[in-house]
């Protein structure tokens, strides 16, 4: 069956219990994967076919789990709706929480609109216990898990999943999923644009399948809200690189979480830098500067005036600058080729040093300015019409 | 392991369970019982197997939900025993009936589960599980149920067998073994019990009936015994009947003799054995007389108290033992009937008349054979005398004037 849509969900079920389904649906993040909600399927009664509707009191909830989705049963009762429900662990037959650690099942209030969702949340950190335990029929992934588990940064957002044990080949296989504790709150905001459509946290998750209980295969994957891939260059951006047969977590995963900081960190200076370049060019410049991005520092332009020959220039400052060098258009407002476009001619490589401050471009630019613009002119008068 | 359920209390956890509008359960009385089948086959030389039989007889169904436990699923014992009563020691098992969900224990049953199967102190307590499903335009309702038996880590889930609910075409009406725990039942029965059953619990009819059994068997062992001693009664009168008629024959073959004798005597008298001719006589007769008498088929072989005819009635020493009697020595006309009296002459006739008229059985047999052989001897030699006695008789030939016409022989004496 479908998932419902949160709306047609609440307008199904019974009543008294809608304050409780509307907080899962709407506000349900569980675990790590916040970015994919909670879904409801499967809606059905528990009273008979002659009560008048909507009466639903039992449905299928749809939780995101460690790169699975967990499909748990939950029950209730139209007739009592002050009671608390009963669940159903799907094919986790095995799976059976202590109640006594489940504290908003022991004091289930129906009156609390998100008792269910605390509930499934502490079922869920129950189950995530079973899934650890699960791991000790692998001693090998049982280290990793130990040796994650004493890092601090790793230790607490974990979410791992045991797969079934293959009774034919008794092949074993988990999936461990880690928050990366990188920062990203410094990324210029305007990087992270469309924020409407990743509402939530910024968060990268590294996901690390292991097919075999003797790790020798093994499948590293790096998730990202979208904004922060988009900030950070895009998916081909980023690679990964691929795991070290022989190696072990705890050394590959900082190893990662390194390399995306270090990514994130470029990307930060990047920014700071293109403004300090473009600060400078200010300085430098002064009136001569036409306009300027100053939101990202991305772009500039110049007019210019030498020996009576004005011209533009356009600065396009890359994204992993300094790194990059920017690239000079120059443009003769004079000239027009023969599409009637303004003449230009574009310069990527002319000296240049990442190592150079802000001001030290700036005069260094102004020197090759002077340098090159005779010869920019002779080609405008040349190639040009006016 | 095999379960069954009475078909009246299925429908009665059936109907509870479909008129409440939510979930319902209660619990399983009943009784564990171990079968032992011994299979004796071919391969092996005889298995026994034992099967644990469930049988539900009844439920107690909860009124309301949470009823012995609470949010976390802890059984609360008094209200358990507020439930059950004095019923605590018959629970076999618990059931839950809810609609449209998965035929899978839930999360709080296995947690009550556990805990029933400790304070009730069963360790195989069943949980019967019924779901109820219903298609979207409530057209087709199915009732499902399964048995399990949580506190084993394989074959959780048991066949629950409902006798008589199946397809009756091919099995006839079963009588289950499940007895009625009624109440009622059993006042009634106890009130009026006293007319069918006596004091050992057996019923009244069952005894009369075996009485009149063991009457009818006792009268048949007397009248086998009335038969068998009728029996040998009879043997013993036919035993005399027998004598009798012999010694009628050897009578009357004396008479004939004495009577030819007389006849011998008025004649002319030849010098031939004279004795011969009576002796010849006398054994003819005797043994064309002893033939009718003697009919194999009526008596006994046992206690023939006569011989049959042609077989001892000729010495085995007789070397002319092929000797067919005459019929016409009999009734020769002419002739009367010889006596029965010996042909030997030496008195010995009267003897054995007089033994015979006595009574005794064996030893006249014996003696009437050895007699007879001797009539027989006399039998044999008068019989190898040819046949031609009646008409030289009527020829008038005084050498061969023998009375009978019978073939002599020379006494071989």
């Amino acid at each position: 069956m479908n998932s419902l849509s949160p709306e047609v969900a609440l307008s199904r079920i019974s009543s008294e219990l809608r304050p409780l389904l509307c907080s899962v649906v709407r506000n349900g993040r569980v675990g790590l994967d916040s970015s994919s909600c909670l879904r409801i399927t499967d809606l059905k009664s528990g009273c008979t076919s002659l009560m008048p509707g909507p009466c639903c009191d039992r449905f299928k909830l749809h939780i995101p789990y460690a790169g699975e989705i967990l499909k748990w049963d939950i029950i209730f009762n139209a007739k009592d709706p002050e009671l608390p429900p009963d669940f159903i662990f799907g094919e986790d037959a095995d799976f059976l929480p202590e109640p006594s650690e489940l504290p908003h099942l022991v004091s289930w209030d129906a009156g609390k609109p998100e008792c269910l969702l605390q509930l499934v949340k502490e079922l869920l950190q129950q189950y995530h216990q079973y899934q650890c335990q699960r791991l000790r029929d692998s001693s090998r992934l049982l280290f990793e898990y130990d040796s994650l588990l004493e890092d601090p940064n790793y230790g607490r957002s974990m979410e791992i999943y045991a797969g079934r044990k293959n009774s034919w080949t008794g092949e074993f296989s988990a999936r461990f999923l880690l928050k990366l504790p990188v920062d990203f709150s410094n990324i210029p905001i305007y990087l992270l644009k469309d924020t409407a459509v990743d509402p939530g946290e910024d968060v990268a998750l590294l996901s690390v399948s292991f097919e075999d209980a003797e790790a020798t295969q093994v499948f590293p994957k790096l998730y990202l809200s979208p904004s922060i891939e988009h900030a950070l260059g895009g998916s081909s951006a980023l690679h990964i690189p691929a795991f070290p047969s022989g190696g072990c977590l705890i050394d590959y995963v900082p190893q990662v979480c390194q390399l995306l900081t270090n990514k994130v960190q470029y990307v930060i200076q990047g920014y700071h830098k293109r403004r300090e370049y473009i600060a400078a060019f200010l300085s430098h410049f002064g009136m001569g500067v036409v306009e300027y991005d100053a939101v990202g520092f991305t772009k500039l332009t110049l007019l210019l005036m030498w020996k009576d020959f004005c011209f533009l220039v356009h600065v396009d400052l890359p994204l992993y600058f300094p790194r990059d060098q920017p690239t000079l258009t120059f443009q003769s407002i004079y000239h027009f080729t023969s599409s009637g476009q303004l003449y230009s001619q574009v310069q990527k490589s002319y000296p240049y040093s990442p190592r150079w401050d802000g001001n030290e471009m700036a005069k260094r630019a102004k020197d090759y300015f002077k340098s090159f613009i005779p010869q920019f002119q002779e080609g405008a008068f040349a190639n040009g019409k006016l | 392991m095999a379960a069954s359920i009475s078909g009246y209390t299925f429908s009665s956890v059936c109907y509870h369970s479909a008129n409440s509008n939510s979930d319902h359960e209660g619990f399983l009385l009943g009784e564990v019982r171990q079968e032992e089948t011994l299979s004796i086959s071919d391969s092996h030389i005889g298995s026994s197997e034992f099967l644990n039989v469930i049988e539900v007889h009844n439920h107690e169904p909860c009124a309301q939900l949470f009823s012995f436990y609470d949010y976390a699923g802890n059984v609360n014992e008094e209200n358990l025993n507020r439930i059950l009563k004095d019923r605590r020691k018959n629970v076999i098992g618990w059931y839950r009936f809810r609609r449209n969900t998965q035929q899978q224990m839930s999360f709080r049953e296995q947690v009550i589960h556990k805990q029933l199967t400790h304070i009730l102190g069963i360790p195989d307590l069943v949980f019967l599980l019924f779901s109820f499903i219903s298609t979207a335009n409530s057209s087709t309702h199915a009732l499902e149920y399964v048995l399990f038996r949580p506190n084993r880590k394989y074959n959780q889930r048991i066949s629950l067998s409902i006798p008589n609910l199946g397809n009756t075409s091919q099995q006839e009406y079963k009588v289950s073994s499940v007895p009625n725990t009624s109440k009622n039942y059993a006042s009634v029965i106890k009130e009026h019990g006293t007319e069918f059953f006596d004091k050992d619990g057996v019923m009244k009819d069952i005894r009369a009936i075996f009485q009149v059994y063991s009457a009818l068997q006792e009268r048949v062992q007397a009248v086998c015994c009335e038969v068998d001693q009728s029996e040998r009664v009879r043997e013993k009168i036919q035993e005399e009947v027998n004598k009798l008629k012999e010694e009628i024959a050897l009578r009357k073959r004396n008479s004939a003799e004495e009577e030819r004798r007389l006849q011998e005597a008025a004649a002319v008298t030849l010098p031939d054995n004279p004795a011969l001719p009576d002796s010849s006589h006398s054994s003819l007769t005797r043994v064309v007389l002893s033939g009718p008498s003697v009919e194999p088929s009526l008596e006994r072989p046992v206690n023939s108290s006569s011989p049959p005819i042609y077989s001892t009635t000729l010495p085995p020493d007789s070397p002319s033992a092929i000797l067919l009697p005459r019929p016409q020595a009999v009734g020769s006309p002419g002739h009367p009937s010889p006596s029965l009296g010996l042909g030997n002459g030496d008195g010995s006739s009267s003897d054995s008349l007089n033994r015979q008229a006595t009574g005794q059985e064996d030893q006249e047999d014996e003696d009437d054979d050895d007699e007879d052989s001797s009539e027989y001897e006399n039998l044999v030699s008068e019989q190898l005398q040819p046949p031609s006695l009646t008409e030289t008789v009527t020829l008038g030939r005084p050498a061969t004037l023998w009375p009978d016409g019978d073939a002599h022989s020379p006494p071989g004496s």
